[in-house]
């Protein structure tokens, strides 16, 4: 059974410190859930900012986000744990651990949460760098690494938890054509065995989006042009 | 363009805006504080996942950077404040026809009062720079983000065990600098005045109370405590950018001083007050 079962957006106001005006005024929109949805827009829409809402990275300052019908603003980090263990969310850049190797990088939320052992844990985190044909870099900080190289980590990292929903902020930017088509191939055997039931991601490039079947859903001044979305569906 | 100020009324109510403005932004930044450190005690008491043993991890690094790496800087300040003090204090006692004095003294200044602030000054600028510092940079590299997206509270992950492990390391350092302190004035007393330690250790021993202890524990714990809590506070205050740790930074250590200062005032003038009460003299 799935955990999120719907999502939707309720009059959603939102802008960062010191910003001219707000990225979102008002936003209201009942997001698809079941699919891989391609959040798109030029630059500047907030694509990025919308997804860290929708992975209550961000707070709204005004108006609600609802999972299930809760509001998550007004849930306490405990409250909120059990889902957000159960959605998975990679950065745009950064949020690896400067100071942790890239192979404790990946297992630290596994052994935090104790889902697995100590030695399982550096085992799957091993497999999937020889995987993905890192293994020799293991053992190395982020910041002796590619910005390519980081951004497969912070998104393996979030696949070892194997969440439900996943939301990705450009998740192949970087990242060499072999290893997204690997990336590509794990979320596409994941959604058909059920694993990851929710999946929303932008991309700057559209090709790779396509094979994993993305609809579009396009921002446009801080709104969702759902009738685009109607159609591509 | 300046303003011209129309007449007296006006330059009263603009004073009395600024001191409330003032007032009232010392009063929030201290309320945030405290909140810090009963929601970083209640994430650690409510976090199910976080182990006895990642906790100890951080709090014994912790406690390794704060407490055993200070030790060099703190045995030669702790040395020398100790020896200045029986030097000056034996000098001046001599005149006053008191020379066995010098143990109250000592204590007084050292135990009660030097000590807890020196220390915290040391801390201050040794391990509140450097954990403003990386706090602010896990920040601006979305390192704390990350936490919270993997489901972990960074109050009890990242703040919890540097308040346990700087209070700790706080106290033992201070417990550190007292004794070499003490021995820095036994080694100036011997070569001076040729003063047996029995005796030297008698005096301190005749001098010490309960109330010494005390005041020692209670400085020094809290001492610590404001320390790591304006630090870290002070680190997650930064937004997006690294441009902004240096600055952080400078207020972090600005603020724990001020903090640091006005509690341990607070405290010797509470205990003096109470001291003075009981000898009837006030």
């Amino acid at each position: 059974m799935s955990i999120v079962n719907s999502i939707e957006f309720k009059d959603v106001t939102f802008g960062y410190k010191d910003a001219q005006k707000p990225m979102f005024e008002n936003l209201s929109v009942r997001l698809p859930v079941g699919e891989n949805i391609l959040i798109s827009g030029d630059v500047g829409q907030g694509t990025s900012t919308f997804l860290k809402l929708l992975a209550v990275v961000h707070q709204p300052q005004d108006g609600a986000i609802l999972i299930n019908g809760e509001n998550t603003s007004q849930m306490s980090f405990e409250e909120f744990l059990p889902l957000r263990t159960k959605i998975g969310y990679t950065f745009d850049y950064g949020g690896l651990f400067a100071n942790r190797s890239l192979l404790d990088n990946m297992t630290l939320p596994l052994l935090y949460h104790k889902i697995f052992s100590f030695e399982e844990s550096r085992q799957r985190g091993i497999d999937l760098a020889n995987q993905f044909g890192f293994y020799n870099k293991l053992g190395e900080r982020p910041a002796s690494v590619t910005g390519g190289l980081r951004k497969l980590v912070s998104v393996l990292r979030t696949l070892l938890m194997n969440p439900e929903m996943l939301v990705m902020d450009d998740p192949f930017m970087g990242v060499d054509p072999q290893n997204v088509a690997r990336l590509i191939k794990i979320l596409n055997d994941r959604r058909e065995s059920g694993e990851i039931r929710h999946l929303y991601l932008t991309s700057r490039d559209h090709n790779w989006p396509k094979q994993l079947g993305c609809k579009t859903l396009t921002l446009n001044d801080g709104h969702f042009d759902l009738s685009e979305f109607s159609e591509a569906a | 363009m300046l303003k011209p100020r129309v007449n007296m009324t006006d330059f009263v109510l603009e004073s009395v805006d600024s001191v409330g403005h003032t007032f009232i932004s010392i009063f929030t930044y201290t309320a945030k504080v405290l909140l810090m450190v009963y929601l970083s005690v209640r994430a650690a008491v409510y976090d199910q996942a976080q182990g006895l043993r990642t906790v100890l991890t951080v709090v014994s690094a912790q406690v390794y950077f704060t407490g055993f790496q200070a030790l060099p800087l703190i045995s030669v300040l702790a040395l020398a404040t100790g020896a200045v003090c029986v030097l000056e204090s034996m000098a001046q006692l001599q005149l006053l026809g008191q020379p066995s004095m010098v143990g109250n003294l000592l204590i007084t200044i050292i135990i009660r009062e030097i000590g807890p602030l020196l220390t915290a000054l040391i801390v201050v600028a040794r391990s509140g720079t450097a954990v403003a510092t990386e706090i602010g940079n896990m920040r601006a590299n979305r390192e704390i983000e990350a936490l919270e997206t993997m489901g972990i509270n960074p109050l009890s992950y990242i703040v919890f065990p540097r308040l346990v492990g700087g209070t700790v390391s706080v106290v033992c350092l201070a417990f550190y600098y007292n004794i070499v302190a003490l021995f820095g004035g036994f080694m100036v007393a011997t070569f001076i005045k040729d003063m047996p330690f029995s005796f030297y250790s008698d005096l301190l021993a005749n001098a010490i109370t309960l109330d010494d202890i005390g005041m020692f524990l209670l400085k020094n714990t809290f001492s610590g405590l404001i320390i790591f809590v304006v630090c870290c506070h002070q680190g997650l205050t930064v937004q997006q950018s690294a441009h902004e740790v240096p600055a952080m930074t400078t207020k972090a250590v600005v603020n724990s001083i001020i903090y640091v200062v006005i509690f341990n005032l607070g405290v010797s003038m509470a205990f003096y007050i109470h001291q003075l009460k009981g000898w009837g003299l006030l």
